[in-house]
């Protein structure tokens, strides 16, 4: 493309402005195989599915804090769901096993995954190691394109008859493998198809981060200067390009079963039901790794950032990374302690489970490390950061004592779990998301969100989150199970109604205050304060270019002479130093031509 | 840039009389009457033989940069992980 | 293109192209794809050997061997293909990715036939009407191995057929390219990486064969 030098020459001389192709809109937006508006697509249709899945969990909450009475909006849902009463629409129990099942998967696959793997991989990958775009644009593409009919097919699921997938988002063999015990025929089906296409979807573009990565790292861009947002998604990549294909492998399997009859899992004709259990973990381990590796990634950036001094430790903390990812294949025997597996094999899954508590904990000490004594600026985006590395910890401890069999015989299946997994999930990795959102918001749109509505959510989301998740360790260790209808028909079990009923208010009140994220989102997208180039004073390679960066990203190729985490450097007049600013010492790199130095933005705070 | 590398060109057709040879040998132990075990171990060296080639060979792996091999093995260690492990489970 | 100065040029990363290194990446996930089908049978068998048969007793091992020779010769073809391209020999291109889009789909016209050859005598994936009987056997005889033995045949070697058949689509979409004028000595990457995927179908098909047809 000759004209794009042209294009780019524009952009800089308009200054920020968007540069004006002429290729037409339906290339731009809808087919587009730039990454930065790849990056917004996975954005807008995650920020979508993640409000489906809170929905999702409102009604599974109303159930479980009033029990069988009738749910206020019930009546709009078809009877196989709700069952009309004279007093209004109760729930049915297959419902709720639905809604368990779609809150689960919707929220990793659909929401997580892509907000963390699909929007920042692909905003962050080529800006932060200097390349104009993703190795492959046009697989790039596909990757995006792929995701969306699988979520359409997701949704689907819901209108067709027996409804939507109900046996876990473990789909454990062999309730899965047949309707009869759930009720759910067609809607298992789809569930399996849209996984096996998004999970091509994310294969690709696991293809197109480690290529780019690999390969198209600008001069001076070493290994280890490579900022840790764009490490945690290479690490995340190759977790996704090699557990994925299993998950594949055992969806078919397990299609194969429902549809034409094949007994691959099914024990009456001789299949093996645990041999899913194994196939699914054995993705399913890296996957929760996949979950969390970009959110540690985003929350090292905007903590250096916002403490303005370098990350504790940079090598260990990349190391800890590629730890975790080595790790991770080896522990998921953790997920099945009590399938009645061979105990000497048990107790090499607990070793080797403790055992990746340890690079984990390298990782929070590193926080911790960076923000000893630092110039801290509680502004929203470090507000989530910090959040991340406390409720973090806590869902790492709580899964300590999962990693130990003999305690796992207790809590397994019980609400600790759903606890341990909130915690990091949620406390870990959604506000890292939110932390990244805000932080990136500025390179995505060229303005700033609105910073007094994002304190306020920040701080309503994280006191009701804690009041609804961490109940939730006690309910499970007095033997409330997991994906229960109705938990009060055990008599030993009703006195913890009335604690369930507490978190299902906190919940809704959660749910509607991510209303305020949503609001300033688009409000600040719009009406937001115009942001310059480099709005945190920052020295990774994406906040040397305008916000947002023109298509090329880079006018010429940068040079890097510089790790990036020169906050408060002696070798700087200011608080930060840019990994691609040249050394003052001698003259510049061999082509003569000197970086710019930034002028910093408003005062420092 | 996208050239073919420098190198002698590969004893191609060397390679297809190996590979050609060896299937005919697999297919002729398979069928003798050696126990079950050796039967299986010599098959599956056979095989990785034959597989090596092609890999070293007609994918070009051996006049490839060496960080390509570490690249290219890379998921050998967990499928042998999974497939070990799972049938020590069920054994 | 941004434009870069003379000396300003990326790291060398895996020092080869982003087509070839992406192509041994997308290998990589196809290598764990197949460990998750191959390795389920492997672990199926030793948790249920009497649901399996002994080599020759339901599969024809005779025809696959001759179709594993077919799909090496196609491997030979394609390396030929390339070793024309990299002399810029387009005719021979042409002719070599031909050769190796024919015996391709030979192979997969073979397996089609196996297929309807065994579902006839009862090798099907469908457990509850799976009854094998040995090859060549009169009606009646005992029934070989169960239905694990079926599904799990089919499940591999069809998905197998499925990778040749993608594969033999890609051959032509190459060759149609090819007689465009696309490929020259000095920009043979999509040859090159269509070569890459072809070897790799017959490396798994190497193992298949030998795990299923002759273990």
């Amino acid at each position: 493309m000759s004209t794009t030098e042209q294009e780019i020459g524009g952009a800089i001389v308009a200054g920020g402005q968007h540069d004006h192709h002429e290729i037409p809109w339906i290339r731009r937006y809808v087919f587009a195989t730039d990454h930065k508006m790849i990056a917004k697509q996975f954005m807008f249709m995650s920020l979508f599915f993640l409000l489906v899945g809170g929905t999702l969990a409102g009604m599974m909450r109303w159930q479980l804090g009033f029990p069988s009475q009738p749910m206020p909006g019930g009546g709009i849902l078809p009877d196989a769901m709700m069952a009309p009463t004279p007093a209004g629409a109760i729930m049915l129990p297959e419902f709720y096993n639905s809604l368990v099942t779609m809150h689960g998967t919707i929220m990793i696959f659909f929401a997580i995954m892509p907000l963390l793997v699909g929007l920042f991989g692909n905003l962050l990958i080529p800006l932060q190691i200097g390349a104009e775009d993703m190795a492959f644009p046009r697989l790039n593409m596909a990757s995006f394109w792929l995701a969306v009919p699988a979520g359409m097919l997701m949704l689907a699921s819901f209108a067709v008859e027996g409804g939507a997938a109900g046996a876990g988002w473990t789909s454990y063999a062999p309730l899965s493998t047949s309707g009869e015990w759930t009720g759910v025929y067609l809607g298992q089906q789809l569930w399996l198809v849209s996984l096996t296409i998004l999970g091509f979807s994310s294969l690709v573009g696991a293809v197109n981060y480690i290529t780019t990565v690999i390969n198209m790292r600008a001069p001076g861009m070493t290994w280890f200067r490579i900022p840790l947002g764009t490490w945690s998604l290479f690490v995340t990549a190759v977790l996704v390009l090699l557990a994925i294909p299993i998950l594949a492998g055992a969806l078919i399997m397990l299609l194969f079963d429902q549809t034409i009859g094949t007994g691959f899992f099914r024990p009456e004709v001789g299949g093996e039901p645990l041999l899913w259990q194994h196939l699914f973990w054995f993705f399913g381990h890296p996957e929760v790794y996949i979950l969390i590796l970009p959110a540690m990634g985003i929350t090292s950036e905007v903590l250096s950032n916002r403490a303005r001094k370098p990350i504790f430790g940079y090598h260990s903390m990349v190391l800890a990374l590629i730890s975790i990812g080595f790790l991770g294949w080896i522990v998921w025997g953790h997920h099945m302690f009590q399938s009645g597996m061979n105990p000497l094999l048990g107790t090499s899954f607990m070793i080797s489970t403790m055992a990746i508590a340890v690079p984990s904990a390298i990782k929070t000490f590193n926080w911790l490390g960076t923000l000893w004594k630092a110039d801290i600026h509680f502004d929203v985006p470090m507000l989530h950061a910090l959040s991340f590395v406390s409720m973090f910890i806590i869902g790492g401890l709580s899964g300590i004592f999962m990693a130990s069999t003999p305690v796992d015989i207790y809590i397994h299946d019980t609400y600790f779990i759903v606890a341990h997994l909130h915690y990091v999930l949620f406390g870990g990795s959604l506000f890292a998301i939110f932390a990244g959102i805000t932080f990136w918001f500025p390179k995505m749109f060229g303005r700033m969100m609105n910073e007094p509505l994002g304190k306020v959510h920040f701080f309503l989301t994280f006191i009701f989150y804690n009041l609804v998740f961490f109940p939730m360790h006690n309910l499970g260790l007095q033997g409330m199970m997991r994906r229960i209808y109705d938990f009060t028909q055990y008599e030993f079990l009703q006195p913890l109604q009335p604690m369930n009923e507490f978190i299902s208010q906190f919940a809704f009140a959660l749910i509607a205050t991510q209303m305020l994220f949503v609001i300033n989102f688009f409000w600040s997208i719009f009406k937001g304060e115009k942001a310059s180039d480099n709005p945190w004073n920052s020295n990774t390679l994406e906040w040397t270019v305008p916000s947002p960066p023109p298509h090329g990203n880079f006018a010429q190729m940068p040079m890097v002479f510089r790790g990036p985490y020169e906050y408060n450097s002696p070798e700087s007049d200011y608080d930060f130093l840019p990994q691609t600013t040249p050394p003052r010492e001698g003259p510049g790199p061999s082509s003569g031509v000197p970086e710019p130095r930034p002028t910093p933005e408003g005062a420092e705070a | 840039m996208v050239t073919g590398e420098e190198h002698k060109a590969p004893p191609y057709m060397t390679v297809f009389v190996v590979l050609a040879v060896l299937t005919v040998l697999e297919v002729l132990f398979a069928f003798t009457s050696l126990p079950k075990f050796w039967l299986a171990v010599g098959l599956i060296l056979m095989a990785i033989w034959k597989a090596l080639m092609v890999a070293l060979y007609y994918m070009h792996l051996r006049f490839e940069p060496k960080r390509l091999w570490i690249l290219a093995a890379s998921p050998i260690p967990l499928a042998t992980i999974l497939v070990v492990v799972v049938i020590k489970e069920i054994f | 293109m941004t434009a870069m100065t003379a000396d300003r040029s990326p790291m060398a990363g895996m020092k080869v192209y982003n087509l070839k290194l992406g192509m041994w990446v997308f290998l990589l996930s196809e290598v764990m794809f197949f460990t998750g089908l191959i390795g389920s049978y492997i672990i199926l068998r030793f948790a249920h050997p009497e649901s399996f048969g002994a080599p020759g007793d339901v599969l024809n091992v005779p025809l696959t061997a001759f179709n594993t020779f077919v799909l090496i010769c196609s491997s030979v073809t394609m390396v030929k293909a390339f070793a024309a391209i990299e002399q810029g020999d387009q005719r021979g291109l042409q002719k070599w990715l031909l050769a190796t889009i024919l015996l391709g789909a030979f192979f997969v016209g073979v397996q089609a036939v196996e297929y309807t050859l065994l579902s006839r005598e009862g090798f099907v994936p469908m457990a509850e009407s799976y009854h094998a009987i040995a090859r060549g056997a009169a009606e009646g005889s005992a029934v070989i191995g169960g239905p694990l033995y079926g599904a799990t045949f089919y499940t591999m070697t069809g998905f197998h057929g499925a990778h040749v058949s993608i594969g033999v689509l890609c051959l032509c979409f190459t060759l149609w390219r090819a007689r465009k004028g696309a490929y020259t000595a000095g920009s043979l990457g999509g040859v090159e990486i269509m070569g890459l995927y072809w070897h790799f179908v017959d490396l798994v098909w190497i193992l298949l064969f030998t795990i299923v047809y002759l273990i």
